[in-house]
C-alpha cells in the first residue's frame, strides 16, 4: 500500500514505519482504523519542527539528537481527555474498602500511605483524589498520605502544574468543594488552590519503561485507568510487570472500567468489592 | 497529617547488566523478578531461555517470558517452543501466551508445531494460535480442524477460531464431529460454536 493522504503526504509504508517507531519507543501501537488521527497530528509536528516533509523530519526524530521532536509527537498523539471525579465508584471504593484495609495493614510500615495516578493527564484524577480525600476520609488529620501523579506528556504536566481548569471539568465537583479549594482566575476558568497543588507529586514516565519505573516503589494504591487499553499484548505485559514492581505486597490497583488485568497478566489477584474490581498485588510468594 | 508533598525525586537506581544478571541468583523472588524484568539486552536472551524452564516461582517466570518475548526472533521462539511439552501446566501455559505475542518469528515455527507427534504441544499450538497476531492464523487453525487426528486438538482448534467463526465453518465443524463421532466433549464444543 503505498496511498498518500492530504497534508501529511505520509504514504502507507511511510506510515508503517511511523508506526513500529512510536510502538518501540512508547508501547502505543496505532492500527490502520487511527490513520487520520496519526496523520493529522503528525502533520502538526512536522510543521511546528520547521521541516517541509515527513522524510525529513523523520529521518531527524529516529537520529534522536534532538529529543524535543519526541516529546512533541508524544504530546500529540496521547490523550488527554479527562475531568474531575471521573468514574467516582472507584474513588468511593478506596475510601470506603481500600484505604481502611490499607490502614490495617500499615501498623507494621512506616511512612504515608502512598497513592500513584498513572497516567495523570493534566491533573484532574490526582487531584480528585486529594479533594475526595480531604473532605470524605475521616482519618487524613491522623495519617499522611502521599499522592503521586506521572505521565508520558511533558505538555499535560506542565498543565496539571498551574491547575487550571474549566467548567466542564469541574462539572461533577460539588459546589462548596470548588468555592473551598479553586480560585476564579478567568471567565470561567478556575485554579486548584496552591495547599492542594503543592501536595501532590508530579512526575514524567513512560509506564512502559522498566529502567525509569524501577525508581518507583512501595505505592499502597495504583490508579491506572484507560492506558493499557491503548497497549497491544505486550507492552501491557510490560506496563503491568512495571505497576507491580512499583507497588507494595497487598497494594491495590485499579483499572478502568473497560479493562481486565486477567486478559494481560496472571501477576495480580482479582479482588471484588461493592464498588467493583481491584487487583491486589498478592502478599506471598507463589 | 494530612496531605505531604515528597520534594525528591526518587532515587535513580542504575543497574548494569552484571548486576542484573547476579541478582537472577538472588534469594528474594521479588528481587529476581525485578532483575529478569531488567534484562532487557540481547545478551541476557541465552540466560533467561536456560533459566525459564527450572525458575519455580511463577511471578518470576512471567517477567522473563515478558522480557523474552519482546526479543521476537526465531532463538527465543524455537527456545520457548520447547517447553510447550512440559509437565507444568503454569509453564507450558506462560510460554504458549508468550508466543503468542511473537508475531515476526513464531509463524515460521507453526508448521513443525503442528506436526508434532505429541498431541499435547498440538493442543497448546491451538491456543498460541488463539492470540497470534498473523494472517495465516485462522487457516492454520482450520487445517487442525479438518486433519488433526486427535479430537482433543480438534477441540482447541475450534474453540481457538471461536471469535472468527462464521457461516463458512458450519460444514467443516460438521465434518469434524463426524470424524469422532463416539466423543461427546467435540460434539457439545461443536452444538456449542454453531448456537
Amino acid at each position: 500500500m503505498t496511498s498518500a493522504t492530504a497534508g501529511t503526504g505520509l504514504t502507507g509504508a511511510d506510515f508503517e514505519k511511523f508506526r513500529d517507531y512510536f510502538y518501540k519507543r512508547t508501547g502505543i501501537q496505532f492500527s490502520e482504523s487511527k490513520r487520520y488521527f496519526v496523520d493529522k497530528r503528525i502533520d502538526n509536528c512536522i510543521r511546528a519542527s520547521g521541516y517541509d516533509s515527513f522524510a525529513g523530519w523523520f529521518g531527524a526524530l529516529r537520529l534522536g539528537d534532538k529529543p524535543a521532536l519526541l516529546q512533541e509527537l508524544i504530546n500529540q498523539l496521547t490523550v488527554n481527555e479527562t475531568y474531575f471525579l471521573r468514574e467516582d465508584y472507584q474513588f468511593d471504593a478506596l475510601l470506603n474498602a481500600v484505604l481502611p484495609e490499607v490502614l490495617k495493614n500499615r501498623s507494621r510500615i512506616p511512612g504515608p500511605i502512598k497513592i500513584l495516578s498513572l497516567p495523570c493527564s493534566t491533573g484532574e484524577e490526582p487531584y480528585s483524589i486529594a479533594l475526595r480525600l480531604l473532605e470524605e476520609w475521616p482519618h487524613i488529620d491522623t495519617v499522611d498520605v502521599e499522592i503521586h501523579g506521572a505521565d508520558i506528556d511533558s505538555e499535560v504536566l506542565a498543565r496539571a502544574r498551574h491547575a487550571s481548569y474549566g467548567e466542564r471539568s469541574l462539572q461533577r465537583v460539588p459546589k462548596p468543594w470548588v468555592a473551598k479549594y479553586f480560585n476564579l482566575v478567568g471567565a470561567g476558568r478556575y485554579q486548584l488552590d496552591e495547599s492542594i497543588r503543592g501536595a501532590v507529586t508530579l512526575h514524567q514516565i513512560n509506564v512502559c519503561d522498566t529502567a525509569t519505573m524501577r525508581n518507583f516503589r512501595d505505592f499502597d494504591v495504583v490508579f491506572c485507568r484507560n492506558v493499557l487499553i491503548y497497549f497491544d499484548e505486550l507492552s501491557s505485559r510490560r506496563a503491568a510487570e512495571n505497576l507491580y514492581g512499583s507497588m507494595r505486597p497487598g497494594a491495590y490497583l485499579f483499572l478502568g472500567h473497560s479493562e481486565s488485568m486477567s486478559r494481560i497478566s496472571p501477576i495480580f489477584t482479582p479482588t471484588r468489592l461493592p464498588e467493583g474490581i481491584v487487583y491486589q498485588r498478592p502478599t506471598g510468594a507463589k | 497529617m494530612g496531605l505531604v508533598r515528597r520534594n525528591a525525586e526518587p532515587e535513580p537506581q542504575t543497574m548494569g547488566p552484571g548486576d542484573l544478571l547476579a541478582q537472577l541468583d538472588d534469594p528474594d523472588p521479588d528481587r529476581r523478578r525485578e532483575a529478569a524484568l531488567g534484562l532487557e539486552a540481547e545478551s541476557a536472551v541465552e540466560v533467561l531461555l536456560d533459566r525459564v524452564a527450572t525458575e519455580d516461582e511463577p511471578r518470576v517466570r512471567d517477567a522473563m517470558l515478558t522480557t523474552l518475548a519482546a526479543h521476537d526472533t526465531d532463538a527465543v521462539a524455537a527456545g520457548l517452543a520447547v517447553h510447550l511439552a512440559s509437565d507444568d501446566a503454569g509453564l507450558r501455559t506462560g510460554v504458549a501466551e508468550a508466543l503468542a505475542s511473537m508475531p515476526e518469528s513464531v509463524p515460521a515455527i507453526i508448521p513443525r508445531l503442528l506436526e508434532d507427534p505429541d498431541h499435547d504441544v498440538r493442543v497448546m499450538a491451538a491456543m498460541v494460535l488463539a492470540d497470534l497476531q498473523h494472517p495465516e492464523a485462522t487457516t492454520w487453525l482450520t487445517v487442525m480442524i479438518k486433519d488433526d487426528p486427535h479430537p482433543n486438538v480438534v477441540a482447541s482448534a475450534i474453540d481457538a477460531l471461536l471469535p472468527s467463526l462464521g457461516p463458512e465453518h458450519t460444514e467443516l465443524l460438521e465434518r469434524a464431529v463426524r470424524r469422532f463421532p463416539d466423543d461427546p466433549f467435540l460434539r457439545f464444543t461443536v452444538e456449542a460454536a454453531l448456537r
